[in-house]
């Protein structure tokens, strides 16, 4: 199952550090960069307020009581770090973050059955195995997500366009 | 038949073959293969697609269990046919190309 997401909440805690991006950016790229490289801070401004966009709808966050931290809890790694404390707990919540950001490359049951997958895995595998378990998903995940568009894509053109209701 | 039998391929299917009716889940096949978990999943994808596998979740109270579900995967009937009868074919070649290198036949 995917984790709830309190999309509202985040899109109102988001939007001030978009903005404040953007005017960032802009303001810096006018007054201090010479016309040559104004495209520079305006093109990172726009990365980072882009990439901090997306990250509303990314399954998962440090809220407590979040569908992740509820599936987190009783595999290796919970959303504040592993349980087991074996390691830094920061480097582990990274990468379960990174899994959820790899799974939205595939298509959303493919991406919920490949988190599901690896949560189950991961809360079953020897602690010393888990970092390499852990990099092997993140690296098989962008051929497997081209794996699955190859398949998805076909299948939605045979259905058609999706009808609301 | 689109499923090439790579060497990780293989060593999957031998796995599963060593008891057909076995259901073997993701850390399981891993451990038995040497294979990373990140590399069998696509793997067991891949035969599922091909109809050699077919796959179910765990049925199970996760919260009693203090584990999430698993995915069991088993060979299918027909899979379990065809693995036994590609995976010999599969190795046929690469062991003519090493003979013939063996025997310092081997062209270019």
């Amino acid at each position: 199952m995917m984790p709830d997401i309190n999309r509202e909440e985040r899109r109102k805690k988001r939007a001030p550090v978009i903005a404040a991006i953007v005017t960032g950016s802009i303001v810096f790229s006018v007054l201090l960069i010479p016309a040559d490289w104004q495209w520079l801070p305006l093109a990172v401004g726009t990365s980072a307020a882009i990439a901090v966009g997306a990250s509303i709808d990314m399954p998962g966050g440090r809220r407590t009581g979040s569908g992740l931290s509820r599936r987190g809890r009783g595999s290796g790694l919970g959303v504040r770090g592993r349980d087991d404390g074996d390691g830094p707990a920061g480097v582990a919540a990274h990468r379960w973050h990174s899994l959820a950001i790899a799974s939205r490359l595939m298509s959303p049951s493919a991406g919920r059955r490949w988190l599901a997958e690896a949560d189950s895995l991961l809360s079953e595998i020897a602690p010393a195995r888990r970092g390499a378990a852990i990099r092997s998903y993140l690296l098989s995940a962008p051929r497997l997500a081209v794996m699955m568009w190859a398949r998805e894509v076909p299948r939605r053109a045979r259905l058609g366009p999706r009808r609301p209701g | 038949m689109s499923l090439r039998l790579t060497v990780q391929v293989q060593l999957a299917l031998q796995a599963l073959l060593r008891d057909p009716a076995r259901e073997m889940y993701g850390l399981e096949l891993s451990e038995e293969t040497g294979l990373q978990p990140g590399t069998a999943y696509p793997i067991l994808l891949r035969l599922e697609h091909e109809g050699w596998v077919t796959s179910r979740w765990e049925d199970i109270d996760p919260r009693a269990e203090k584990r999430p579900a698993r995915r069991y995967y088993r060979l299918t009937a027909s899979g379990a046919v065809q693995a036994s009868a590609a995976l010999p074919a599969a190795r046929r070649p690469k062991s003519t190309a090493l003979r013939r290198l063996a025997e310092g036949g081997g062209t270019a």
